[in-house]
């Protein structure tokens, strides 16, 4: 887009745009090459970029000590069990929002987007004792649950976007054919909104894996633990010095979801943009 | 006449019965948020008014007496302060540096998409991961920023960021800007490749520099998107809680101590639920001006 016509501009354009990489990118690789690196070369005052006699005694170290592979299964199971509730919850309520005229719809998607700007932490203030109340306290469900505050209205917002997309004459014409209105959810509509639900689900799963502080609240058992109080809890604080094995163990917790993000990039950047989603 | 009836246009009683189909549609979510977001919401906003502690968990109507405390509480009104330093460096260094590597990555050079991919991972990666890495790159003794700095002569002594109180506040803002910049970025590329080429190449010839390219046809092009995303960082920075939680907890002292933490650490340490409440009433009140700005521009489109 810009041609950058004297040099003095080139110069300015090219050190702006390698400090902006620099910032985003050297954080990453750092975790990386830490990760790889033995002991000698960590604890060091000026340590070399890269990992002279690279292992993996660090990634072993964090499985082992820390019960990583145990927070790693409990994030894995509330976060897709929040994603496929968050999902389908915001998939019909989007679809009735943008296809169905009844009474009182826009004062009803104004309250649910509403909800994005109630801060989490004072729900939990009333969600801890309501989960206590029912026995759900410091349970892998109880926890899945809470996760639907994060993405349920930006989910329904995302799906909404999508769903006003589909012409109403497609519909109309199936149901002149005589389909009935949950046959045209399934057939025609659910296929034709599926990138948006594979953002939303992406999203919601997401933000549960990505959690530090729900989790940290509402699980006190260390075997119930998820990944974001799992590396907070094992690798910070003043006895804590095991920066190898905190290195491996992010690396190891940020997989899961970097993989999911690698796969379903297209899909996810689509929905974001459209839902104008907050982060 | 009923076999006419199936697939003819439809009487009121039809119409009535899609549209409650619409909404029974709508009801599993309703539930959802009626229980664990409203509910809970309105609740807290409550028990603000009331007394309710660890030693007296049973609430007790109090009327004002929780603001009153905390309007009297030089702590809390820093910690508002702290909320508004960080939601401000953060929201404009983050919009900035969004802008700056959407117009990088929109140059179209070989590798962009890839760069975009890989900028985008500090956004994907788990909070708690964010704070272990910059704690680990501010790190006092072994850092990787104080080795850069020692070795370029800025410093001659190494410093323990995140155990002052200044440079701690200057860690959490570069903490966060670090992990939403992309998304930013995301948002302003998608508005730069509407803009039309024709635009910028019919000022071109009309002899327009680079700097009046972007300030007369780049800029302006953005404006909506720059409004939706400011309010949408500024909302999410007030929210903010896991990074800085996990970085420095607070600490040190207070120095970062925002909002969030407050109410976290009142409610779930101290166990004053009245007075955290009370706190996140106010904290509500500060993030309702940037969400009602965003809200009106959401459904004036």
């Amino acid at each position: 887009m810009l041609e950058l016509s004297s040099p003095l501009a080139r110069i300015l354009f090219a050190a702006l745009a390698a400090a902006i990489g620099a910032y985003l990118l050297f954080p990453v690789a750092w975790l990386v090459a830490t990760s790889l690196k033995p002991d000698p070369e960590i604890f060091v005052k000026f340590p070399s970029l890269l990992p002279q006699h690279p292992t993996l005694d660090n990634f072993a170290r964090a499985l082992k000590a820390s019960g990583l592979g145990g927070y790693l299964r409990n994030s894995l199971v509330t976060a897709t069990g929040s994603a496929l509730l968050t999902t389908t919850l915001a998939a019909l309520a989007a679809f009735g929002f943008a296809k169905y005229r009844f009474r009182g719809r826009q004062p009803l998607m104004l309250l649910l987007i509403a909800a994005q700007m109630f801060p989490f932490a004072v729900l939990l203030i009333t969600l801890y004792p309501m989960l206590k109340a029912v026995g759900l306290l410091n349970t892998l469900t109880g926890l899945t649950l809470s996760y639907i505050v994060f993405a349920l209205p930006s989910g329904i917002y995302i799906l909404f976007t999508f769903f006003v997309q589909i012409p109403d004459e497609l519909i109309e014409s199936a149901r002149m054919d005589g389909a009935g209105e949950v046959t045209i959810l399934r057939r025609i509509v659910l296929p034709l909104a599926l990138p948006g639900l594979i953002a939303v689900a992406v999203y919601s799963f997401m933000w549960a894996w990505n959690d530090l502080f729900y989790s940290l609240t509402i699980i006190a058992s260390k075997d119930l633990r998820t990944v974001g109080p799992g590396l907070m809890l094992e690798f910070f604080g003043e006895m804590q010095q095991d920066w190898g094995a905190a290195m491996a163990a992010s690396f190891l917790a940020s997989a899961p979801v970097v993989l999911l993000f690698a796969f379903l990039q297209r899909y996810f950047i689509q929905g974001l943009t459209a839902g104008a989603v907050k982060g | 006449m009923a076999a006419l009836a199936i697939g003819q246009p439809r009487g009121a009683a039809y119409l009535g019965a899609q549209q409650r189909f619409g909404f029974l549609l709508t009801v599993p979510a309703l539930v959802a948020y009626g229980v664990l977001i409203l509910y809970p919401f309105l609740n807290s906003a409550r028990l603000a008014f009331y007394r309710s502690t660890l030693m007296a968990p049973e609430p007790v109507f109090r009327g004002l007496e929780n603001f009153e405390q905390l309007f009297g509480d030089p702590d809390f009104l820093l910690s508002w302060l702290r909320t508004l330093v960080f939601v401000g460096a953060t929201t404009a260094l983050t919009v900035a540096l969004g802008l700056g590597w959407a117009i990088v990555l929109n140059q179209g050079f070989r590798g962009a998409r890839v760069l975009r991919s890989l900028s985008l991972l500090p956004w994907v990666m788990p909070s708690a991961v964010t704070a272990l890495l910059w704690a680990w790159l501010l790190h006092g003794q072994y850092g990787i920023l104080n080795a850069a700095l020692l070795t370029l002569g800025v410093l001659d002594q190494p410093i323990a960021w995140l155990a002052t109180g200044a440079w701690a506040m200057a860690a959490v803002v570069l903490a966060k800007t670090w992990l939403s910049t992309a998304l930013v970025m995301t948002f302003f590329l998608a508005s730069l490749q509407t803009l039309s080429s024709e635009q910028v190449e019919a000022a071109r010839l009309d002899g327009a520099a680079d700097r009046h390219v972007i300030r007369y046809i780049v800029l302006p092009h953005v404006r909506n998107t720059l409004l939706v995303v400011l309010v949408l960082q500024a909302m999410g920075n007030l929210q903010q809680i896991d990074v800085i939680y996990a970085m420095t907890g607070g600490g040190p002292v207070r120095a970062t101590s925002v909002l969030s933490i407050e109410v976290y650490k009142t409610a779930f340490q101290n166990w004053n639920l009245g007075r955290a409440s009370a706190i996140g009433v106010l904290w509500f009140l500060t993030i309702a001006i940037p969400a009602g700005i965003y809200l009106r521009t959401l459904f004036r489109e």
